[in-house]
């Protein structure tokens, strides 16, 4: 081995080292990196220098780790993304519901001061039309972000199989790849570590190397999403509860479509979505139409009990939404419900959740989708298929099967559909009857200055007729206690989860990241490597001229 | 540690970002005055919140009602003054009219100052509210209480109730009286009235009656002298008192409370604690009753007591039958009148305990909404100071982090190369 082959060996590595330096110097910014160092090692025979290999820096137990944290906090980051626009809905103090549900109560001190006052009248009529407009404006608002929810779980889904198609795709180059020249080009192997961690942040996954090459991913219930270099598809389907909500199927080798259970999707941004709409968003949203049925319901009780100025007997003076009812699509029995009512004899039992009703041998049996409560007080006629249960009454036709089900939400739209049904304002009923032992039709007006039952409706706000137990206000205060203190855990959680996402990336760039510094460092260091060689390939030529010379 | 060119930059942007939103929390606290912006700020005291706001605004409605009611006591207590006033005007003139040396042309012209009294008494009776709403005439507050009928006689036509308003959380307080309190009412202990029966022919006259002993048997009940002729008297005249008891006078012998000869000339009865002075001849069915005012056998009725009044005096009393009646009716009125000052002066002095009671009320409730202010003050407003010491010590980070973000991004190994 001569020293111009050493000069040479050395000539080249200097060359590769370089090479791997400045690629590390343009991609100190790319996403996914990972920097990549030039193992050197001694010639085999006769000395010289080669390059074993170029590395990459990479850490698979911290990228585990930082995956894991990644989507976690991505959830959390997601799910404070949702509640802080509840959160904002709710902070307006001079626009939120509770001081309109204020004016609207003062309007009918002012209907008792003067009940026979168009003025006063008016008061009443438009406080409430306002107020009822602001309800129906929450609800909107809330129905809103469930149908944006809708539409980016389908995002989600559509990103995770792009993703996954990816990463089954990038499996097949690598293996190719390395069947060719039996090593794994870095880019590829970036790739897949950075699309993997991608998918991380949208959904919690499990990753499985198979023999340290292939990258197998599963749902964390064990259902395969890729094996080796095919993947498998997620779909967004109808719940067969609930029409009006998307939810995440999963799609099997044989064609077959399962619904995936929403609590089985934890973590990433979906798992956020999830988490959000099924703790906060359908709680509030059937809070607030709680608030807004049980208000019209025992207001409407209390001006049937009067007379307007005409004697007549006071009619509704809010229109109700009517509790809502979907079947199962799985139902194989031929039951459907009839008709959803509110039953006022049980109304004091009306909760802010949705039920699913289940029968099994003819009967049915209740439970609160909230907690997962079986609902003891339940009243259940056979014959008629007459349900009465949590101030709702069902009528169900048909005969069901076993295990047929029925999603039965009383409140969840019922901010959606309070509205003001009197239209003249002489239809007030301000006054009682001065013959109230009488049938309602034949009672007659004491008098245009009787301001009873307007003292009465005013008197409701005092009353717990919200659930039974709490009043208008109070029922306003629980919501937002709730939803405030959802956004705080949230916020708290995920700076928490942050910080140690934080921390774990910085593990993770300590090792695997670029500081120029270093690089900068490195330039120099090989510059002078290739120096130092070159001058040996110039001392060897400055020998072998000696040698040539001696003769002259 | 090695660290990344990458976290160096991401470090220091995090930083600032972090910095930056503290620093922008600060200002909105400041900009809004309050501490409490969103609910997540601190969900107790958002929640709370709800619930003094809710309470501050039902004490504000308390207070409107307040106002209100306020409004129709003064008024009503001012026109009950202006009542009393009349009542005790007209008093006057009955005691002018009961002079034996008038004649019929005098008692004419006090009949006419009578009708001025009663026409002014009737409009106050009418009066309405700013709305146009009558005072006095409970529910039936559309339509003038008081009219008068194709006779000429003021008739109520409002009802016996009186509006009631909510002025503090547990108090409903009426705040109207209806005209049937005012004007047919008669104040608690009103005494016994005599009247003598309009179909009189004979010319007895009372004087009375006297109440001697409230503890009596039959004191409270009703009763009537009845006349009759009787000729094994030396008179020719008997009288009998009968008790109305069980829904109908008493007119058995057994069940008479007194009987015997009449004889005038100041003769006195006696019964039930209270005793009566007859003067005069009597005509057999003429009939005095002696009842107790507000009772259902004579019931007190201001307007009746004055139309009565100016009725006799502008009748000219020339026969004994005639003078009779004038002396009787304007007895009659004269206590109907005081008993009419007692009670008007009673209603008007409930009037204005009430009216009294709301300034107490008021004193509690103006107490009452400093303290829910303050409350909400403490739960949701800013600490000024506290805030802006916040604000400049986040200015600081803020700078402090952006000095490092420029020094780090200057410092490089490739500037000396």
């Amino acid at each position: 081995m001569s020293m111009f082959s050493i000069g040479l060996s050395g000539l080249n590595v200097a060359q590769n080292a370089l090479n791997t330096t400045s690629n590390n110097i343009s991609n100190v910014y790319t996403p996914g990196y990972n920097r990549e160092v030039a193992q050197l090692g001694q010639g085999a025979v006769g000395g010289g220098v080669k390059v074993n290999s170029i590395e990459r820096q990479f850490n698979t137990y911290v990228s585990s780790q930082l995956n894991s944290a990644k989507t976690q906090s991505s959830a959390l980051a997601t799910y404070h993304n949702q509640i802080t626009q509840i959160d904002n809905l709710l902070a307006d103090r001079e626009a939120g519901l509770s001081p309109l549900m204020q004016s609207f109560f003062s309007s009918l001190e002012d209907l008792a001061s003067a009940p026979a006052d168009p003025a006063a009248r008016q008061g009443v009529v438009g406080s409430a039309n306002t107020l009822s407009a602001q309800f129906r404006s929450f609800d909107g608002y809330l129905q809103d972000m469930q149908s944006n929810i809708n539409s980016q779980i389908k995002d989600e889904v559509f990103q995770i199989n792009n993703t996954t198609e990816q990463i089954a795709g990038l499996n097949r180059e690598i293996a190719l790849a390395r069947a060719r020249s039996g090593e794994a080009p870095n880019s590829l192997l970036n790739q897949r570590d950075h699309l993997v961690s991608e998918l991380n942040e949208r959904m919690d996954m499990r990753l499985n190397i198979q023999d340290g090459k292939s990258y197998n991913l599963s749902l964390p219930n064990g259902q395969p999403l890729v094996t080796g270099t095919s993947a498998f598809k997620l779909e967004t389907v109808q719940s067969a509860a609930d029409p009006q909500r998307t939810v995440v199927a999963y799609r099997d080798g044989e064609g077959g479509v399962t619904q995936l259970e929403e609590s089985a999707i934890k973590g990433g941004a979906l798992g956020g979505l999830m988490t959000f709409r099924s703790e906060t968003l359908d709680k509030t949203q059937n809070q607030i139409g709680q608030l807004a049925v049980s208000l019209s319901l025992a207001f409407n009780e209390q001006h049937k009990q009067g007379v307007d100025l005409d004697g007549e007997q006071g009619g509704d003076f809010f229109a109700v939404y009517s509790p809502q009812a979907f079947s199962n699509t799985n139902n194989s029995g031929t039951a459907v419900v009839e008709s959803a009512e509110f039953d006022s004899d049980t109304i004091d039992q009306l909760r802010a959740t949705d039920y699913t009703v289940r029968f099994e041998d003819g009967a049915p049996t209740v439970t609160r989708n909230d907690n997962g409560a079986t609902v003891d007080d339940i009243d259940w006629n056979a014959g008629t298929g007459a349900l009465t249960f949590g101030g709702v009454a069902l009528t169900i036709s048909g005969t069901p099967n076993d295990g047929d089900r029925f999603e039965v939400q009383p409140v969840r739209r019922g901010a959606s559909g309070i509205d003001v049904t009197i239209n003249e304002l002489d239809r007030i009923a301000a006054g009682k009857p001065a013959n109230p032992e009488d049938d309602p039709a034949d009672w007659v007006a004491t008098g245009a200055g009787d301001n009873r039952n307007a003292l009465a409706l005013q008197d409701l706000q005092q009353k717990a007729i919200v659930g039974g137990s709490a009043s208008v206000s109070g029922a306003y205060g629980v919501i937002v206690s709730d939803v405030g203190n959802r956004a705080n855990i949230v916020q708290v959680n995920l700076d928490a989860r942050q910080g140690l996402t934080d921390q774990l990336e910085a593990v993770q760039q300590s090792e695997s990241g670029v500081n120029l510094d270093e690089e900068a460092a490195n330039l120099i260091r090989y510059q002078r490597y290739y120096q130092a060689n070159a001058r040996v390939i110039d001392t060897a030529g400055a020998i072998l001229d000696t040698i040539l010379n001696l003769r002259n | 540690m090695r660290i990344s060119t990458v976290t160096m930059f991401e470090q220091s942007t995090a930083s600032i970002n972090r910095q930056q939103s503290d620093f922008l929390k600060v200002s909105q606290q400041i900009a809004s005055g309050r501490r409490v912006v969103n609910p997540s700020d601190d969900p107790q005291a958002a929640s709370r919140a709800v619930g003094v706001d809710q309470s501050r605004a039902m004490n504000q409605q308390f207070s409107d009602a307040r106002v209100s009611a306020r409004n129709s006591l003064s008024q009503t207590e001012s026109i009950l003054n202006s009542v009393s006033d009349a009542v005790t005007s007209a008093k006057a003139l009955l005691i002018q009219a009961s002079s034996d040396t008038l004649s019929d042309v005098d008692r004419e012209s006090i009949a006419s100052d009578l009708k001025g009294i009663y026409e002014t008494m009737l409009g106050q009776a009418n009066a309405t509210d700013g709305n146009g709403r009558y005072l006095f005439g409970g529910y039936k507050d559309n339509a003038p209480p008081f009219v008068k009928s194709a006779d000429g006689n003021v008739e109520y036509n409002g009802d016996n109730n009186s509006r009631q308003q909510r002025v503090d959380s547990s108090r409903l307080m009426p705040v109207a009286e209806n005209g049937a309190t005012i004007f047919q009412g008669v104040p608690s202990g009103a005494g016994y009235i005599a009247e003598a029966s309009a179909e009189n022919l004979g010319g007895v006259t009372f004087k009375g009656p006297q109440l001697t002993d409230v503890n009596a048997p039959g004191y409270g009940d009703s009763y009537r002298v009845v006349f009759s002729e009787d000729a094994a008297l030396g008179s020719g005249i008997s009288y009998q008192v009968q008790r109305f008891s069980d829904g109908a006078w008493q007119e058995d012998a057994a069940d008479l409370v007194a009987s015997g000869e009449y004889v005038g000339d100041g003769q006195q009865l006696s019964f039930a604690g209270l005793n009566i002075t007859l003067t005069g001849s009597a005509e057999p069915d003429d009939e005095i009753l002696i009842a107790r005012a507000g009772s259902e056998q004579r019931g007190a009725d201001l307007f009746r007591t004055m139309e009565a009044a100016i009725s006799v005096l502008e009748t000219p009393a020339q026969s004994t039958t005639e003078k009779a009646a004038l002396r009787n009716t304007l007895n009659t009125s004269m206590r109907d009148l005081d008993n009419a000052l007692d009670n008007v002066l009673s209603v008007r002095a409930s009037a204005g305990a009430r009216l009294n009671e709301l300034e107490v009320i008021d004193a509690v409730g103006s107490n009452r909404k400093l303290n829910y202010e303050q409350t909400l003050s403490d739960l949701v407003d800013l600490n000024y100071i506290e805030a802006i010491s916040e604000y400049s010590l986040r200015q600081v980070g803020l700078q402090a982090a952006q000095k490092a973000f420029v020094d780090i991004k200057g410092m490089s190994l490739f500037d000396y190369m």
